[in-house]
């Protein structure tokens, strides 16, 4: 992978309790660049993007060998901020989760944690982070509705927004297409093809159709394992592992 | 993919491989009716043109449906993109017989010489029939044994068309006569050359069918 990497990962293993739920992860990936991550339910894909901004701290009994490098630097190590590491690798969910609050708030809110507090640098960032997120045209008439009116389509860009706000450089998705409808689904993946001009994007998806529009790189996992790491046209043209070929072709899974 | 995908591929690599046997039968025939100035022969690969025709149209028709359907990808995707390729050589091979027909017809009047076999074109013919089986056999199977040889077997088939060229040449300058004859085997020369380039890219698909790789066979 010619790009720079910005997360590399370095015999990574994650247990729940007894259980190992990953197994050896070694991978590294690319910066501006989406990067899906493909396999069965159960493979190990959610918590390994959940080790990338330490979602997985909040898990009881689950404990973690080996590095995670952002920047070169573990993000396990001691002295790293979680938050800071939140705040800088950010996340969005399979199902939108707006705040019960107006639109304006719901992308305000992670700024004003952070400290920002003038009225006119926030309106500038809820506009700028809307706009990435390709929703400010949209909701500009009506910033002070509550979020909730909006379609799940709006609601899940609008967690988007709300994840671009506090400035990130690495954005996590998990499913975040699977509570949509396909046009609505059409929107996200092209505004990942958008994101990845600034930001890098790493994507878990079921369907495997998304991950080969969408991804530039592609891993498939299975059984907690990485089993095959590359391009994604090559995955989808030729995988180099039997097992990848069979899952892809939907011969099991 | 569904094993409704799988089952529906396997029906249409069968009429692929039955097309593409039906078509080394109109070059096979072609050939014989040629060897034996048979005309009624020559006649009759002439008429299934139609019927290569249409299975080549209802097999791409399938192709393009199998693709809107299930979007396959890796090995499904490649043979659905392989038997697409495989239709259109196998196609060629057939028109190229239905012309080698042709040839029979148009030289029914001087028959008193076996110009065709003097020009060692039956022995050419059986070199290229024999590579199109054996990528045939290639798609049927999987089986790259089968097409390990191609290249070199190509080159032997371009020699002999080279060799047959300079020999009709020499017939041509030796006995005028012979002019349109010649010339019209000439053609039958270029013909099954072209038919062995056929049977190459029809080998080179499989192969990348198979192994996912990309091959040239020249």
């Amino acid at each position: 992978m010619t790009t720079q990497s910005i997360i590399c990962t370095q015999g990574l293993n994650l247990y729940y309790g007894e259980m190992r739920a990953l197994k050896d992860i070694t991978m590294s990936v690319s910066d501006r660049k989406v990067t899906a991550l493909i396999g069965p339910s159960g493979c190990g894909k959610s918590t390994l993007i959940r080790c990338f901004n330490r979602m997985n701290d909040l898990v009881d009994a689950c404990r973690i060998e080996g590095s995670v490098d952002f920047h070169g630097k573990n993000i396990y190590g001691n002295g790293t901020d979680p938050v800071e590491i939140r705040r800088r690798i950010g996340m969005v969910f399979q199902k939108p989760n707006p705040f019960p609050k107006s639109i304006y708030e719901n992308v305000a809110y992670g700024p004003r944690v952070h400290g920002i507090t003038e009225r006119a640098r926030l309106d500038r960032i809820v506009e700028e982070s809307l706009r990435k997120a390709a929703l400010w045209d949209e909701v500009k008439e009506r910033l002070s509705h509550s979020a909730m009116s909006l379609s799940g389509g709006q609601q899940q860009r609008l967690c988007i927004a709300r994840t671009l706000a506090v400035e990130p450089e690495v954005i996590l998705m998990d499913e975040p297409c699977s509570a949509l409808d396909p046009i609505a689904t059409a929107k996200i993946e092209a505004l990942i093809g958008e994101l990845k001009q600034q930001y890098c994007v790493i994507i878990v998806t079921h369907n495997m159709q998304q991950a080969s529009r969408v991804s530039d790189h592609c891993g498939f996992m299975y059984l907690g394992e990485m089993v095959e790491f590359g391009e994604t046209a090559q995955i989808f043209e030729s995988p180099t592992e039997e097992l990848t070929e069979n899952y892809i072709t939907g011969r099991f899974g | 993919m569904t094993d409704k995908f799988h089952e529906e591929m396997a029906e249409m690599q069968r009429r692929v491989l039955a097309m593409g046997l039906f078509a080394e039968g109109m070059l096979r025939d072609a050939v014989e009716a040629l060897r034996r100035q048979d005309i009624a022969l020559a006649s009759d690969v002439k008429g299934r043109k139609r019927a290569l025709s249409s299975q080549n149209d209802a097999l791409e028709e399938e192709v393009y449906r199998m693709i809107a359907l299930y979007q396959p990808v890796a090995r499904d995707m490649r043979a659905v993109a392989c038997a697409l390729k495989v239709i259109a050589s196998a196609e060629r091979i057939g028109r190229y017989g239905k012309d080698i027909a042709n040839v029979v017809i148009a030289t029914t009047d001087a028959r008193e010489s076996d110009l065709a076999t003097g020009l060692s074109i039956p022995h050419m013919a059986g070199l290229v029939l024999s590579m199109i089986d054996d990528s045939l056999r290639a798609y049927e199977t999987g089986d790259l044994q089968y097409i390990r040889n191609h290249s070199e077997r190509d080159d032997v088939v371009d020699a002999l068309r080279h060799t047959i060229f300079r020999e009709g040449i020499t017939y041509m300058m030796e006995e005028p006569r012979t002019i349109t004859r010649c010339m019209n085997y000439l053609m039958v020369a270029r013909y099954l050359e072209r038919c062995a380039d056929h049977s190459c890219k029809i080998a080179e698909k499989v192969h990348y069918m198979v192994t996912g790789e990309r091959i040239e066979i020249k």
